[in-house]
């Protein structure tokens, strides 16, 4: 008798799907083929003004709707979508960080040739070709539809139930960034270079959480996470093969979310890719690939917490530290911001090893709050500009403040907030994580923690100490006056970073009554 | 045959692919060899079918190859980009951001 | 010491809510605060008038302050802590934190130090600032320091005043960073807040392990539940408020930057690395007493850290020839005094608090002064080049000469009264404590006359083009008032105010039987302070001064630099993190892409030889990402193991 026959029949047994709760990732989708078509068949002049109202009009009905959804909590689709509250809530919080790095992306006023992207990707860097596309004023909007899909990817990883689908939201969220990141208008050398480098690493990583997929599912029998913890919990004993599947599905996460050593593309990437690519990179990315090693870690190998703590211990430590340490030696801010966010990454991490439901709500309240700061530190980057274009090499910044007093306050605002300064957001979010990890036992992990703080703090002090204690000289950049769209998101950045700080409960509750993951 | 063999195939297709990755300098078959992890896993995934006697493995294995497809279609449109610019796929020449 | 573990704040008083005037603490801190907001935010407009918005706005602060120390002494003993609930700032599951603010007996007394001195140093600063472009942002940061200082001791819990903690930090690492252009102000602004950080780890590690042990960082619950806590739980708490301390007052070890910071304006040196800020560590120390008195060995740390601070900053501030710095190394020595008291548990809690009222004045008052002689020689901070200048600047010569006498213990002088109870203090807990204290003294009366005489007498050394002249009234009647405060202070203070009964509520005062009477102490500690005077003015007044300084003893060399806090620091710390960083950045860069090539190498490809050391190679991510699977995976299989 062939097995495999016998369990034929239920395979294609029909399952019920609630389209109501994944009508967020469905707007997204259908908004983002809409989007294509729109390339396809709307004469030049009138794609830009379409595809803006389709983007925004789309994150707003999305953000409508995940708020009339607050209170879902259910699984559907075969039981490989979860819309629980840590969903929602990170489903939110990018959509919202998704717009705002959407309006960077619509910004034309800072760069003199009016828009951020080549105006053909396709055109070679300093041929005839470029000149001419430039010259005649072209631009592209090909970055739309791109983005709609790497956003509807990002809604669908942070809700997985299912390893199979992870894989894909996975993939669907980085293919379209790996193409916009080589997308800039200027220094396309780097910008290309970036996209590769980037492209060909995340390739690598997907392929080390795929292997652990299958690892995962000659284990379990299944992909689902539900199915894999209840067999974790049956058969402790094959634990070779579940530990490395656990490792090689970590590997694969801990590439998305920049931990040591997997952190390498990160700032190369980061440096060389647009500006506004940069800000979605690092604020709604990180985002979704927490949610995700979040929703592996402990909804399917909840059962095996203690194999795989003490690996993210290493893993923190290593990433707090070298990305602290390393971050005090650069002399490029996109860089320097790259490696923080390494930095920071371990910090959350540390949220991350708590393993408890004040773990899983502070690392929420850290995501959101460094995600706001962290789009507002790279729209005021995009406004910094020199002939040549973003002028990111520090030394341009030197006395900056003197020139130019709101951009150099607010970026110290943010600065301060990295630093877990109090009264910012930044501080409430590292005692929050820090605290769930003490209340678990992670003392000195939280004491490491608190020491690269104080390392990175020495590093965002070091800018606000060149904008504003040095005298700007002929090298230093000035600050572009942008239109309503960077206006909006460094407004946005600097407000939430105040006002998370000073009163962080409605945030807190929200983290809070999202409650833990379903399974 | 034991379908055990097949997942150390897997494996060792695997860790060719991995190494291929590491040492090899052309940009294209760098991503070949990822393309070969890929399929090192579709290995695993229908050989682990076969032992646990659970069809999914094989669907499965379908959705791996429309990802990877996809992938290809972004990586050698990246690639020729490159290519384009430079002259070279040697994925060693492009290292201006360094440091 | 531990027969006398006696009640402690939370036993003794509860929290009343705030009625009547008291509603407007959060008014303290609100005036300042806008005064700082208006003066940095609104940019050149506010030159004109702003200096003297931010003199209003302090002085404003301190009249409600006073009204609220005369409404504070009408109410009864038991009802006199006052709090004033703003807001509900983080309440996470169990975790509850407001934003609320507590007026009791200890904080009063440091909200009118705080605010009245801020107010003389603010005045004094019109007249000492008046010739700098920048002066409206000084005043901006003064006003935000001020502001900062209030939440500090303002606070009813401790994640509150950690905000202070760190706005302090800030408005004093950008005023000691003020004159920006001088790289040396600069340097000193960057060390500041770097070990002042040092400081901050502890004291964010204690709340959060407070957190955990006692599920609030409210004072009044803190305490009530202290003596739940395990012995090793209230042992770590102390040592990580005793590191913050240690940051936040200069005490040894995180000692070194307080000397630098006076590369600051000398109103800054005067009011933050003086009076107030430093005094933010005895404050944190008094105010966690239920903590300390059950947690015995880290009371003893305390004592220990104190003794060692209050020999060095003495030794340092005998070899200095920068007055500056030799005042600087005088606020080591008396803060050393202050803390030793506090880690003497109950008997030294409120001696603690009276020795750092009576410092706050004639510190100030010194600092103040020497800001005025400094005015006076074209900004020389070189005593060897003043000399014979009581003559010209009688009025800061007598202001001086009154703190002078008050700091060196000279009865009646303030000084001498909380000086005196300290020593007495340290007698009852143990013989060589007292010793410590009676020696110090000594050498506090040594090198303040030293100073003394080498400004005030002997000959002129002036540099050829100073013309010394006495300072403008808006800084002489600022000296005055701190003057005349330096007299009559601790008089007023012990014999008017009662200030140990006033603290008794929060500090849990206890008469311990006396060792030694009081006029023994008093006799041998007087002695040793006139001898050491007496040497110094033979020295330096009698016999000439070499303008410049000759090589001296080795312990004058080592005092000079500093008893070589800077170097040890970098031997220890900064060298090993600076080396730590080249490795990492040189691992990053080099090794493992040297590896990668020769990798390459062996494989046959050739021509790699040149980018042998060069970095952004794709392939090198990939082998350290390899490298971290494998660390992955060995994670994973050893805890099994």
């Amino acid at each position: 008798m062939n097995p495999i026959m016998a369990s034929a029949p239920a395979l294609f047994t029909i399952r019920s799907v609630d389209y109501r709760a994944i009508s967020p990732v469905l707007i997204i989708l259908a908004v983002a083929l809409v989007s294509v078509f729109v390339e396809a068949f709307v004469g030049r002049s009138a794609r830009r003004p379409v595809q803006l109202v389709l983007v925004f009009g789309a994150f707003l009905a999305t953000f409508i709707d995940l708020i009339t959804l607050h209170a879902t909590r259910l699984v559907t689709a075969a039981g490989s979508v979860a819309v629980d509250g840590p969903a929602l809530v990170m489903q939110g919080a990018i959509i919202l960080l998704a717009a705002l790095a959407a309006m960077l992306m619509a910004e034309r006023m800072v760069d003199p040739s009016g828009d951020p992207f080549a105006a053909r990707a396709s055109s070679l860097p300093g041929s005839v070709d470029e000149a001419e596309f430039s010259a005649r004023g072209y631009f592209q909007t090909e970055v739309w539809p791109l983005l709609l899909f790497s956003v509807a990817g990002m809604m669908l990883f942070v809700s997985a139930n299912d390893l199979l689908l992870m894989f894909v939201a996975l993939e669907v969220m980085s293919l379209p960034i790996y193409l916009m990141a080589g997308m800039a208008r200027r220094r396309r050398l780097l910008s290309q270079e970036a996209s590769l480098k980037y492209f060909l690493l995340g390739a690598f990583a997907s392929a080390f959480f795929l292997y652990g997929m299958a690892l995962t599912f000659g284990f379990a029998g299944s992909v689902n996470l539900g199915s894999i913890a209840d067999a974790v919990s049956a058969k402790p004993s094959q634990s070779g093969l579940l530990l490395l599947a656990v490792a090689m599905l970590s590997i694969g996460l801990l590439f998305k979310v920049a931990a040591v050593p997997f952190h390498q593309w990160t700032p190369d990437a980061y440096q060389g890719a647009p500006t506004a690519v940069t800000a979605l990179m690092a604020t709604t990315v990180k985002i979704a690939a927490f949610g995700a090693l979040m929703r592996v870690l402990y909804v399917a190998f909840g059962g095996i917490r203690w194999d795989w703590t003490p690996m993210l211990w290493i893993v923190a430590i290593l990433t707090m530290v070298v990305g602290s340490v390393i971050a005090v030696t650069q002399s490029d801010i996109k860089r320097m911001l790259a490696y923080s966010s390494v930095a920071q990454a371990g910090f959350i991490l540390v949220g991350v090893i708590a393993v408890s439901g004040k773990g899983l709500a502070s690392v929420l309240f850290y995501v959101i709050a460094y995600g706001f700061a962290t789009i507002g530190a790279f729209a005021v980057v995009s406004v910094v500009r020199d002939a040549s274009g973003e002028a990111t090499h520090l030394s341009k910044w030197a006395g900056l403040g003197k020139k130019s007093p709101v951009t150099g306050a607010v970026l110290s605002l943010l600065m301060l907030s990295f630093a877990g300064i109090p009264l910012t957001s930044g501080f409430i979010g590292k005692f929050a994580v820090f605290s769930a990890a003490i209340a678990n036992g992670a003392t000195w992990l939280v004491i490491v923690a608190v020491i690269a703080s104080v390392v990175s703090a020495f590093f965002y002090a070091r800018v606000i100490v060149l904008m504003f204690f040095s005298e700007p000289t002929e090298a230093t950049a000035s600050v572009v006056v942008p239109s309503a769209f960077t206006t909006i998101v460094i407004a946005a950045g600097a407000t939430v970073t105040v006002v998370v700080g000073i009163a962080p409960q409605p945030l807190l509750d929200l983290v809070n009554n999202a409650g833990l993951f379903l399974r | 045959m034991n379908p055990v063999n097949y997942v150390i195939l897997s494996a060792v297709l695997f860790s060719i692919g991995a190494i291929g990755v590491l040492v090899r300098r052309n940009a294209i078959i760098v991503f070949m060899s990822v393309e070969l992890m890929l399929n090192a896993a579709n290995l695993a995934f229908v050989a682990f079918a076969r032992i646990n006697g659970i069809l999914s493995g094989q669907v499965i294995a379908f959705f791996v190859m429309v990802v990877a497809a996809a992938e290809v279609v972004v990586g050698l449109a990246i690639i020729v980009q490159i290519f384009r610019t430079r002259r070279s796929v040697s994925i060693d020449e492009p290292n201006l951001l360094k440091h | 010491m531990n027969g006398t573990v006696a009640l402690s704040a939370a036993d003794l008083q509860q929290v009343t809510p705030a009625t009547g005037i008291f509603t407007l603490i959060a008014l303290l801190i609100a005036l300042p605060l806008a005064g700082a907001a208006i003066l940095l935010l609104g940019g050149r407009r506010t030159n004109r008038w702003g200096p003297y918005l931010g003199v209003l706005t302090v002085t404003g602060s301190a009249v409600l302050a006073i009204v609220m120390l005369v409404k504070l002494m009408s109410l009864p003993t038991g009802s006199r802590s006052i709090g004033q609930n703003l807001y509900q700032w983080v309440f996470a599951g169990s975790f509850k934190v407001n934003f609320a603010f507590q007026l009791d007996q200890l904080s009063i007394v440091f909200v009118l130090l705080i605010t009245i001195v801020g107010t003389l140093i603010h005045i004094y600063s019109l007249g000492y600032m008046a010739h700098d472009v920048d002066r409206r942002k000084f005043f901006g940061y003064l006003n935000l320091f001020v502001a900062a200082m209030l939440i500090l001791v303002l606070a009813g819990n401790y994640l509150l005043l950690y905000v202070g903690w760190e706005g302090v930090g800030l408005a004093s690492y950008l005023l000691i960073g003020f004159w920006q252009y001088k790289p040396a102000a600069a340097a000193a602004a960057k060390k500041a807040f770097v070990i002042n950080r040092v400081g901050d780890v502890g004291l964010s590690l204690a709340i959060m392990v407070m957190f955990v042990t006692f599920g609030t960082v409210n004072y009044s619950d803190v305490f009530g539940s202290a003596s739940h806590a395990s012995q090793g739980t209230l042992t770590a708490i102390g040592l990580l408020l005793l590191l913050a301390a240690c940051g936040k007052s200069a005490q040894f070890p995180l000692q070194s930057w307080l000397l630098d910071a006076m590369e600051g304006p000398t109103p800054v040196s005067a009011l933050i690395h003086a009076a107030t800020m430093v005094t933010a560590g005895v404050y944190l120390i008094v105010r966690s007493n239920a903590i300390f008195d059950r947690a015995p060995w880290a009371a003893g740390m305390v004592i220990a850290i104190g003794i060692i601070t209050m020999f060095m900053g003495a030794i340092i501030g005998s070899a200095k020839d920068d007055i500056k710095k030799s005042l600087a190394g005088s606020t080591m020595s008396q803060i050393g005094y202050m803390i030793t008291a506090a880690g003497l548990g109950p008997i030294g809690y409120v001696f603690a608090i009276f020795h750092l009222l009576t410092h706050g004045v004639f510190k100030a008052g010194l600092f103040l002064g020497a800001g005025s002689v400094m005015h006076g020689m074209k900004d020389n901070v070189n005593m060897r080049m003043y000399g014979a200048l009581r003559k010209v600047m009688v009025v800061t010569f007598i202001t001086f000469g009154a703190c002078y006498l008050s700091i060196i213990g000279i009865p009646p002088f303030s000084g001498f009264w909380s000086k005196d109870d300290i020593i007495h203090a340290a007698f009852e807990r143990g013989t060589l404590i007292g010793v410590a204290g009676v020696l110090v003294a000594g050498i506090t009366g040594f090198y303040m006359t030293r100073m003394v005489a080498m400004t005030f007498f002997g000959k002129a050394r002036w540099e050829d083009d100073a013309h010394p002249h006495e300072s403008p009234k808006v800084m002489t009647i600022p000296l005055v008032i701190l003057g005349v405060g330096a007299v009559v202070l601790g008089m007023a203070l012990l014999f008017w105010g009662n200030i140990k009964t006033w603290l008794e509520p929060v500090t849990g005062l206890t008469e311990a039987p006396t060792v030694i009477p009081d006029w023994a102490i008093m006799t041998i500690s007087l002695a040793c302070v006139l001898v050491g005077a007496a040497i110094a003015f033979v020295m330096y007044a009698r016999r000439s001064v070499p303008t410049t300084a000759p090589r001296g003893s080795w312990l004058t060399r080592a005092a000079r630099e500093e008893l070589y806090g800077n170097e040890v620091n970098n031997t220890l710390v900064v060298r090993p993190s600076y080396y730590a960083s080249r490795v990492l950045n040189w691992f990053d860069a080099r090794a493992i892409d040297g590896f990668v090539n020769g990798l390459g190498g062996f494989t046959g490809a050739a021509g790699t030889r040149l980018r042998r050391m060069q970095t952004g190679f794709a392939r090198s991510y990939a082998l350290s990402m390899v490298g971290g699977a494998v660390l992955v995976i060995l994670a994973l299989v050893l805890v099994r193991l």
